[in-house]
């Protein structure tokens, strides 16, 4: 091997997949500017690495990254906008029972106060007995029924 | 270096898989991924990361509001009109597996019910009921359907009847009926109008039947007054000439004299008649004019 990996190399390396990724906007290649960057730092550190060792690490921190980001940060990403999540938008709304239920086999009405889906009036399911005038939360939807709880 | 061909190999299976494994889905858009042929899950929009060795992306599915065109069909009401319909239904899709492991095409589906449930619909209607009654039938249809496609996960937010016009021939009677019913009423209309015009003019003419009446009694009744107020001057005037007269009549037969004279003259200075005839015996005419 006449060529060996400076770590400036990998610095610019993983500068350069970083760029790319505006070009190609996948955010797959980010990761791998993240790993090279990181490579290269580690470089800077220990420059005895082997350009084995070097390539290992690269897809180890590229790999690392990738799971970092998905594991950790991306649960406490929230979704800004429900638009287009018709279920998201519901689940969670608070409402009042217009009809109540005896039993969890009856279905009950509910009211929301602006409409939802279409509907301001919805036939609901809940695991308890509803008097009219209870508040209850949508856990979710079921076909044109809705499952709810109360508060 | 057998350690760096692994490394190098090692290195492109990361970066294929990294390339397959991160999805990213579109706000609007929800992606479902089938695990070895299995349901496994739903990708919400933003950064998923999918295992590429097990997991494939088996259908694209929108989210959004889908507004489905129902095309414009032929229905029949129940008294044998033919009218035809066409509608727009907005659905939206909660539960992306159900809606494409449920049915084999939703859209199609959909558009069939709608299709069925409004001929149905106004099936049971009369031609009347069904052009006024809109809104009656968007909610009959929107609930028949509702029960139908809950099973796919999918809401039927509303449907909307867009355009429901009678057949040619049918808009054809019917502008005849309203245009003969305007007619109708025009005639109704004019009758009613000579009717009270007639009225009004036999009562305008008794009203002044009536007054002219009126103003000749009055106006015989002033006459009359009149008349007995003129007798009863005359008969003032005469009593007092004969007060005045008396017994002694030469004054006055000389007062008469003089004026029959006058009269006399005149007569005999005007210009068309020239044959005057002069009593030979003035005195005596005078005196036959006193009754004397």
């Amino acid at each position: 091997m006449e060529f060996s990996m400076q770590w400036w190399h990998w610095l610019a390396l993983g500068l350069l997949l970083v760029g790319a990724e505006l070009i190609v906007p996948s955010f797959t290649i980010f990761w791998f500017g993240l790993g090279a960057g990181f490579t290269g730092l580690l470089l800077l550190l220990f420059p005895g690495l082997s350009l084995t060792a070097q390539l290992a690490l690269f897809a180890l921190f590229s790999a690392g990254s990738t799971i970092f980001w998905f594991r950790v940060l991306k649960p406490r990403m929230a979704d800004r906008s429900t638009a287009g999540m018709a279920r998201e938008a519901i689940i969670g709304e608070l409402a009042l029972v217009i009809k109540g239920s005896a039993s969890p086999r009856d279905k009950g009405r509910v009211r929301f106060t602006v409409p939802l889906l279409g509907s301001e009036e919805w036939p609901c399911i809940c695991s308890e007995s509803l008097q009219a005038g209870d508040e209850v939360r949508v856990t979710g939807i079921e076909g044109h029924v809705l499952t709810v709880e109360k508060r | 270096m057998p350690g760096l061909i692994l490394i190098v190999i090692l290195l492109a299976l990361v970066l294929v898989t990294i390339f397959l494994g991160v999805r990213i889905v579109p706000q609007g858009y929800k992606h479902v991924v089938q695990r070895l042929g299995k349901y496994h899950k739903t990708l919400n929009p933003g950064l998923n990361f999918v295992i590429p060795y097990l997991d494939t992306i088996a259908y694209k599915v929108l989210t959004k509001d889908i507004s489905l065109d129902i095309p414009s069909q032929e229905v029949i009401t129940k008294d044998n009109a033919v009218i035809t319909a066409n509608a727009i239904a907005f659905i939206n899709i909660i539960d992306p597996p159900k809606a494409v492991f449920g049915i084999d095409n939703y859209l199609v589906a959909i558009r069939n019910l709608v299709q069925t449930s409004l001929r149905s619909i106004i099936g049971e209607m009369n031609l009347d009921d069904a052009l006024t009654s809109r809104e009656l039938i968007k909610t009959r249809l929107k609930e028949s359907i509702s029960d139908d496609v809950a099973a796919w996960g999918i809401v039927v937010k509303t449907v909307e009847i867009q355009d429901i016009k009678p057949s040619a021939t049918m808009q054809m009677a019917m502008e005849q009926q309203a245009a003969a019913e305007r007619t109708r009423r025009a005639a109704i209309t004019e009758a009613e109008g000579k009717k009270s015009a007639a009225i009004l003019n036999a009562e305008g003419a008794k009203e002044a039947a009536i007054r002219e009446a009126e103003g000749n009694l009055e106006a015989s009744k002033r006459d009359a007054e009149a008349k007995k107020i003129l007798a009863d001057a005359t008969r003032e005037a005469i009593s007092r000439v004969t007060e005045a007269i008396g017994e002694n009549q030469l004054p006055a037969t000389y007062l008469l004299g003089e004026q029959y004279v006058e009269a006399v003259k005149e007569m005999s200075g005007s210009s068309n008649s020239k044959l005057v005839l002069l009593p030979a015996d003035v005195i005596g005419a005078v005196r036959g004019l006193l009754g004397k």
